[in-house]
């Protein structure tokens, strides 16, 4: 290639994630000719989550995602939370119903190697990956309207009328473009780490009550996981691994000096989870942020140009542990903005708000949106995260005890109880303001 | 217009590895491969002289199709034409296999485009044999420059190379005529973050894959497993030497920990085996 000739593609996609990749697809499927950068070595080398991914955005980039052997480890066909007290255990889950069809509505799987497979789908349709490079800066106009991007490479910029910016977390470009003026927060900020431990497969079936690899379960662990500290586990059951690990708020961790192996480690030999990860080899251990702070927290999503999707635009619903979903629908709904505007051929401001339009019309922004006061909520609230989960468990276990005493007084021990952490009105409040947080009042 | 050859080989990142305790072979699955890393270091030399002299590199490897990310990376720092020889018949080669087949494409290849240098990594860090280099230039009657740390000077009008190559005690520095075959340490380059429009140019390239039969015809009876009297008798993992005795210098204060630690290496013999009996 000539050194003076300019690389020239329709649109850039910035990082092969979950979102850039389902952006890529759908581009590229349109015959538009789709630079797709990723500064890992390979897709998902960078990327790390729990977790469970849902079929549903899949299905809307991917209608034929089944025959194209997606690396999932198992159907999530129990979910739900477990409340751990001290030394116990209580099991909200649910499973059948909507949890039993096939495809799944969602399946665990490991990102490394899921996101190498999302990449590898949207490269069939004809998108070019450009693994190994950092995309560090725009190519703007004198009126600031964005025409291509600077690398960390020599010779290293990248000529397009549209830039979609899936940069992940730690939004550097969206800050770069101006869409939003401050440093994430580490009160916004989740760091989630885990474990990734090996076990044979029947093994995990036994443990789990799971029929057979073909069933799994995915469940948030509230209560005492993580020091008395806001901070909520997980568990989730792969093919022969299980991914066990906690999500503990970036300000807390600083604030109490925790490191965030010590609580993990805590966490995995509290008595209820210790016998489940038993004989276990570690295989991995990671952990990555989580942009928590929701509407708030959102950039402004568009300029003459660019558009930003996942995390980068902060689009994760903590509390029903979506984001992955979110990440790849808003990519296809920023493909879908870039194709119209290449087919009008206006790629000004204007344009680019069709994507927000976009947005509005669907669940990411009207859920955002609703939620937008649940990351101060949980801020204010701990208990819901510690205090609630322990009583509830508690108080079940006492309601299934035969004390010899009677029942008037075990039910005023286990209301005490509750009181001693909480009055009445109080937890009538916290029950409103969680109510509250949920729909968005 | 300067010619370089540079012979490359992918090989399991070491760095990682495990060794299944029962068989003693290398657990390969899940382990990344990567351009040996000497081969990657010679190229980056082979590109420098290159820029500064103006001409091509070509490289070549031999391996299976899985080989070609290896190639395309060495595009990717800077190569322009990359040959793999891939052929089933080619699978077991040892040194000698593989010294014989990478010796028929560089003439090949130098005949085609005459070579000024031709470059090795000084060993692989697989088999750590550093037999194939030598073993090549053997074959092509071809001076060898083993452990080149610099390449101070190319003259291609006085058809000569200056080397500096490094010894266990000195480095030595060799003049030696052109063409000059060359097994390299790491330092003689440093491997430089490729410019993108190399990076692009070696996504999209496809490498010119030669089989058994063509472009040149191998003698079946010095390929593959057939041309390989190696027998790996058997592989394991040496044991862990045991840990010396430790000397507590403050418990004991340093002058009595310093005369307890120079006795016990004049009676195990280290202290007359570092001194040479001095």
């Amino acid at each position: 290639m000539n050194q003076h000739e300019r690389i020239e593609f329709d649109v850039v996609v910035v990082g092969a994630g979950l979102a850039g990749s389902a952006a890529a697809m759908v581009m590229a499927r349109e015959g538009l000719n789709v630079a797709l950068v990723e500064r890992g070595q390979k897709p998902g080398g960078k990327n790390y989550f729990g977790g469970a991914i849902y079929t549903h955005a899949i299905e809307e980039v991917l209608p034929d995602f089944m025959e194209r052997n997606p690396p999932f480890e198992r159907p999530v066909t129990e979910a739900g939370f477990w409340f751990l007290s001290q030394d116990g255990l209580m099991r909200a889950t649910v499973q059948g119903g909507n949890l039993d069809r096939s495809p799944a509505d969602a399946y665990t799987t490991l990102r490394a190697s899921f996101d190498l497979w999302w990449a590898e789908q949207a490269q069939k349709e004809g998108a070019f990956l450009i693994p190994k490079t950092t995309v560090v800066d725009f190519i703007r106009e004198a009126d600031g309207q964005v025409i291509g991007v600077v690398t960390d490479r020599p010779q290293g910029e990248i000529y397009a009328p549209v830039v979609i910016i899936c940069e992940g977390v730690n939004n550097l470009l969206a800050q770069k473009l101006g869409l939003i003026d401050r440093d994430l927060e580490p009160a916004h900020l989740a760091l989630a780490f885990k474990q990734v431990i090996s076990l044979s497969s029947e093994t995990i079936n036994t443990r789990f009550g799971l029929p057979d690899s073909e069933h799994g379960l995915a469940v948030s662990v509230l209560g005492d996981v993580s020091l008395g500290l806001p901070g909520m586990g997980f568990v989730y059951t792969n093919k022969t691994t299980l991914s066990v690990g906690l999500g503990v708020m970036l300000d807390t961790l600083a604030e109490y000096k925790l490191k965030p192996y010590e609580v993990l480690q805590r966490y995995l030999a509290h008595p209820a989870i210790a016998p489940l990860v038993a004989g276990g080899q570690l295989l991995e251990y990671g952990g990555h942020l989580i942009p928590e702070g929701g509407y708030r927290d959102m950039p402004r999503l568009f300029t003459g140009g660019a558009m930003v999707a996942g995390d980068a635009a902060a689009m994760v619903n903590a509390l029903h542990w979506e984001g992955t979903n979110m990440a790849i629908i808003a990519g296809k709904r920023a493909a879908e903005t870039a194709l119209e505007a290449h087919s009008r051929g206006d790629f000004s401001e204007r344009v680019m708000s069709r994507y927000e339009d976009r947005l509005k019309d669907g669940f990411i922004l009207q859920d955002l949106k609703q939620y937008r006061n649940f990351a101060r909520f949980l801020e204010t609230h701990p208990e819901f995260m510690g205090t609630y989960p322990v009583f509830l468990n508690d108080a079940l276990g006492n309601f299934f005890s035969a004390y010899g005493k009677p029942k008037r007084r075990l039910f005023r021990e286990i209301l005490g109880a509750l009181t001693n952490r909480r009055s009445l009105p109080q937890a009538a409040g916290d029950i409103i303001s969680m109510g509250r947080a949920v729909m968005g009042w | 217009m300067f010619h370089a050859l540079v012979a490359i080989k992918q090989v399991p990142d070491t760095t990682n590895i495990r060794i299944d305790p029962e068989t003693g072979n290398l657990v390969r699955e899940g382990v990344p491969a990567i351009m040996n890393p000497y081969d990657a270091h010679a190229l980056a030399e082979a590109v420098h002289w290159k820029r500064k002299l103006g001409g091509k590199v070509t490289v070549v490897s031999m391996g299976p199709p899985s080989f070609i990310v290896t190639i395309r990376e060495a595009i990717e720092l800077g190569a322009d034409r990359g040959i793999l020889i891939s052929d089933r018949k080619f699978a077991g080669a040892d040194t000698l296999a593989t010294s014989y087949v990478l010796a028929a494409v560089i003439a090949e290849v130098h005949a085609e485009d005459p070579l000024d240098l031709i470059f090795f990594g000084k060993q692989a860090i697989d088999g750590d044999t550093a037999q194939v280099g030598p073993g090549v230039a053997v074959r092509l009657d071809m001076p060898i420059v083993t452990y080149a740390v610099k390449v101070r000077d190319i003259d291609l009008q006085g058809r000569t190379v200056v080397v500096e190559r490094k010894t266990e005690r000195w480095t030595e520095v060799v003049e030696t005529p052109l063409p000059t075959l060359l097994t390299c340490e790491k330092e003689i380059a440093e491997i430089p973050f490729a410019p993108l429009p190399d990076l692009i140019r070696s996504l999209r390239y496809d490498p010119e894959i030669w089989s058994r039969e063509e472009p040149i015809e191998f003698d079946s009876g010095q390929i593959g497993v057939r041309g390989s009297p190696t027998i790996v008798y058997k592989m394991g993992t040496p044991p862990l030497p045991e840990a010396g005795e430790k000397v507590n210098a403050r418990e004991l204060g340093v002058g009595t920990a310093v005369s307890h630690a120079l006795d016990l290496a004049q009676r195990s013999g280290i202290l007359s085996a570092v001194l040479g009996g001095e």
